[in-house]
């Protein structure tokens, strides 16, 4: 029972923090199909950004600058870089954003070295939210799951009930038909974009506050958000939110689970055998945890292409 | 006119280079390797800066055969692929020595491709000193005459550790071992359940996880709670030592933490006041040191020695020592006296003496067990806190036996 409720609890707000990194991305991808390799790289801004004016100022206005200069450096490079390359194709912006993950990396390195540095959240919100069988739940934790939920609600109510929104929609559907009736399809696509920028920057400044913020950061969840997005079904947002706490759920459960092939074996009466053969069938389940998120994308792909919640496929 | 200008260049070219070159002696030529690019570069640079601190330091002393010595950066871009190019790349350019640190695997490409080069190229050999790649199989399976290593492994950290935390009455009876799932980590587990008898304490359990892919280490201390041990043993490094203290903090988990590189720069900085009293085995402790070494280093570097550069400074100093024992006249360098000379070498440290061990090519160096306390005199990190001396073990006495593996051909 307490492994259950313990590693619910880890898994939950696991997959809320991934869902906060990935919400923007599922914008900028599933929404707009532009292969953006830099989204785990604004992320990355944010959490420096916030932690310049955090050291020098307030954590919290931090919070809020971060998201504002994230979300203009990514209409930016949308205006000026991909609007260019954008009649060219997936490749093309590919290249394009992978290219600018690397100078965002070095710049990074300039700046800042290449070290991780200081940045941790103030004092006052280092305490327990609460006790669960003598473990202490950090609050932090329970503060990145609901800015995670905010920031669902907040895109939720934008796409589904608001003009704007359904602006948006039209935009990304049929952009032409969007365009003869007025609508001006470019400005929406920066909008958008940028968007998905600022919130890359809020997820790097509220979870680099937490996770070391170091010059790697970038590659570190830079694959991961690209899981949950195709896991989640391309331009779903409910399906981001789903394949997020699937993820930290499965992930979480995975390390608690001593399960290995020589386990599954011994039902059969094989167990010892595989046990001295070792290798791949004594390879616990706890020791691969981290390529389980990988493996769920391939089953989810086999099984339905256009992921948990995607219409297109 | 263009032509005219070019030759001219070409002729003082000619008048002022060659006559230079034929009265200069052949100057020693020191490659680094170093990860100076990718996720690994922090590390990669400090090797690199510490190895070249100690050769001004021998070139302001009238360097080696009556030339400076001559360092090569070569960027390995963190990778064996990248190593194994950049070493063709460092023997065409005629280096004599390279140097890595970062990486066992990265290790293990060099000292094979210096192995295979030295069988095929005789009297024309290349010698490699390790400055941190702690894999035991580097001076075990894998070990040959050109290999010096001039790091701890696992069983010198580990052995060192246990003893210094049972003398302080710290270490307990129940002990967890969590550790990366490739060669370090698994000799990091096997020297943690070999060390039980002498630490008196029974492993509780074990566990192996992915290197530095883990974001979440939450799951991993709820199992280290249902263990129940007093000390937790790990070789984690980076990331994954950051957040498996941070989240052990967070969850108000009563262990001490028994590591290896708690000392990376920045790890004090982020694990702020959860890292104190956990306990850390390393080369080496500034806090020790009452020699000017800190703050020359400081004065060429802009910072104190951190991490890996003093036993990077050490190892290269120690190799200053065994050439001053040999003389090629100013004429060809052979480098396998140089590594003959090298397994005779001593060096005397703040730490305490250094020697290589002839069997293996392991220093063997003395090893420090500190522990995180506040208001050192050294602080890191830009924080209050630092690492205090616990005990410093001699080398000898931190040593572990040579490998039986370790079959080692001696040129004649």
């Amino acid at each position: 029972m307490e492994f259950l409720i313990i590693s619910t609890l880890n898994g939950v707000t696991y997959g809320l923090l991934l869902f906060m990194v990935s919400a923007g991305l599922t914008l900028i991808f599933g929404m707009m199909g532009v292969l953006n390799f830099a989204h785990a790289s604004f992320y990355m801004l944010g959490a420096y950004i916030a932690y310049t004016v955090a050291t020098t100022i307030n954590f919290w206005l931090g919070l809020l600058v971060a998201p504002i200069l994230v979300g203009l450096l990514g209409i930016f490079v949308e205006r000026n870089l991909l609007r260019r390359v954008h009649a060219y194709g997936h490749a093309h912006e590919l290249l394009l954003t992978f290219g600018l993950a690397f100078i965002f990396e070095e710049l990074i390195k300039l700046i800042y070295g290449d070290f991780p540095v200081n940045y941790s959240m103030p004092d006052y919100l280092r305490f327990p939210a609460f006790t669960i069988f003598g473990t202490d739940y950090p609050f932090y934790r329970v503060f990145i799951g609901l800015v995670a939920v905010g920031m669902f609600v907040f895109l939720y109510l934008l796409l589904s009930r608001t003009r704007a929104g359904l602006v948006v929609r039209a935009a990304e559907r049929l952009p032409v038909m969007a365009e003869s009736l007025g609508h001006n399809v470019p400005l929406v696509f920066m909008g958008v974009f940028g968007t998905g920028a600022a919130f890359a920057g809020l997820a790097g400044a509220v979870a680099g506050a937490f996770f070391p913020t170091n010059p790697n950061m970038a590659i570190e969840l830079g694959v991961i958000v690209f899981v949950v997005v195709v896991v989640g079904g391309l331009g779903s947002l409910e399906g981001s939110l789903a394949a997020s706490l699937l993820i930290g759920l499965f992930s979480s459960f995975a390390v608690g689970l001593d399960w290995s092939l020589a386990g599954l074996l011994s039902w059969v009466g094989l167990g010892d055998w595989a046990r001295s053969v070792g290798g791949l069938f004594t390879l616990t389940l706890s020791s691969i945890s981290g390529t389980v998120p990988f493996l769920l994308m391939l089953i989810v792909l086999l099984v339905r292409p256009a992921g948990l919640m995607g219409e297109r496929n | 006119m263009k032509g005219k200008t070019i030759g001219l260049v070409l002729g003082a070219a000619v008048a002022f280079g060659l006559p230079a070159g034929a009265a200069q002696a052949e100057a020693l030529k020191i490659g680094i390797i170093e990860s100076l690019s990718g996720p690994q570069t922090s590390t990669g640079r400090l090797f690199a800066a510490a190895a070249k601190f100690v050769v001004d330091e021998i070139n302001k002393n009238g360097g080696f055969n009556g030339a400076p010595i001559e360092v090569i950066e070569y960027d390995n871009a963190g990778g064996t692929t990248g190593a194994a190019d950049k070493f063709k790349q460092a023997v065409a350019d005629g280096v004599h020595i390279v140097l890595q640190g970062a990486s066992s695997a990265i290790a293990g490409q060099i000292t094979e491709d210096v192995r295979k080069h030295n069988i095929r190229n005789p009297g024309k050999e290349v010698m490699f000193i390790n400055l941190g790649a702690e894999a035991l199989e580097l001076t075990g399976d894998k070990c040959h005459f050109y290999h010096f290593r001039f790091t701890t492994t696992a069983p010198m950290r580990v052995n060192a550790l246990v003893n210094a935390m049972k003398k302080a009455g710290e270490l307990g009876t129940r002990v967890y071992s969590i550790n990366q799932n490739y060669s370090w980590g698994r000799d990091m587990e096997e020297a943690t359940k070999a060390a039980a008898k002498v630490g008196g304490y029974e492993v509780v359990a074990t566990v192996l996880h992915e290197v530095n892919k883990i974001q979440d280490f939450s799951p991993y201390v709820a199992k280290i709670k249902e263990a129940n041990p007093d000390t937790v043993v790990t070789g984690n490094w980076s990331n994954d030592l950051l957040l498996l203290m941070k989240a052990a903090g967070d969850a108000g988990l009563k262990v001490r933490f028994a590591t290896t590189f708690l000392d990376q720069v920045g790890n004090i900085a982020n694990a702020g006041n959860t890292a104190l009293g956990h306990y850390v085995a390393h080369p080496y402790n500034i806090e020790a040191d009452n020699s000017d070494f800190p703050e020359a280093y400081k004065a060429a570097t802009g910072h104190y020695p951190v991490y890996i550069e003093p036993q990077t400074v050490n190892a290269v100093r120690t190799l200053g020592q065994a050439l001053k024992t040999v003389d090629f006249g100013g004429g060809d360098i052979k480098v396998s006296e140089i590594a003959k000379a090298l397994e005779k070498a001593s060096l005397d440290t703040p730490m305490g003496k250094i020697t290589v061990r002839a069997e293996d090519h392991q220093a063997v160096i003395p090893v420090v067990v500190s522990k995180v306390i506040e208001n050192p005199k050294y602080p890191v990190d830009g924080t209050k806190y630092g690492f205090g001396v616990v005990e410093i073990i001699p080398g000898p006495d931190a040593i572990y036996p040579v490998q039986e593996a370790c079959k080692m051909e001696r040129p004649a």
